[in-house]
């Protein structure tokens, strides 16, 4: 049985960016609502729910739903140890965050009517925004 | 120009942003547009274009004789 792990200092504020971020890490299926509950892997409803879930049939046979439960900071990544180790290669809050991070600078870049250079040094991705 | 330097660094998805060009507290208002998408920082600290106060001249047109 594999348990959930909350990650209270992985907050990603703003809803539709972060189902953008998901989008682009191949989840574009998400369901949105309040209170979703969550399944593990044997279809076992668990204790906890979210307002953003990525069901387990768009993740693996063997994962567990993928929740984002919202706080007055934002939206908290409610995942389980094994989808953790298995999803993404294990790199799933990482390649999220970056994910989430080129969508915010897309969003700054459209909201101030500017235009972007983007330049990728090896794990360093630079993008610079006039405007 | 102004622009704004943006880092993000894959391998811990850590985000980075350097306002510049921007004089005065108008950075604010792009930092408070991050800050709506990103949340609070961690770290912030004004660079020193924060302190330059932007120059505006008032500009006086006479009135038109009708």
């Amino acid at each position: 049985m594999s348990k959930y792990l909350v990650f209270p200092d992985v907050v990603f504020k703003d809803r539709r960016l972060l189902v953008a971020a998901l989008t682009e890490l191949g989840y574009p299926e998400v369901d949105q609502g309040e209170s979703l509950p969550l399944y593990g892997y044997r279809g076992d409803q668990r204790p906890e729910t979210c307002e953003i879930v990525v069901r387990r049939r768009f993740l693996g046979s063997a994962s567990n739903d993928l929740g984002f439960t919202h706080t007055a900071e934002g939206y908290v990544p409610v995942v389980s140890e094994y989808d953790q180790r298995a999803l993404q290669g294990g790199q799933l809050l990482v390649k999220l965050r970056t994910a989430y991070s080129e969508r915010v600078v897309e969003e700054v870049k459209c909201r101030l009517h500017g235009s972007a250079h983007r330049s990728v040094d090896g794990q360093v991705i630079k993008i610079k925004v006039r405007f | 120009m102004p622009e704004i330097e943006f880092t993000i660094d894959a391998a811990t998805g850590q985000l980075e942003m350097h306002v510049q060009g921007v004089a005065g507290p108008a950075c604010d208002d792009v930092a408070k547009l991050t800050k709506e998408l990103l949340g609070e920082p961690g770290r912030e600290r004004n660079t020193t274009d924060y302190y330059i106060r932007p120059r505006v001249r008032p500009q006086v047109r006479p009135e038109q004789r009708r």
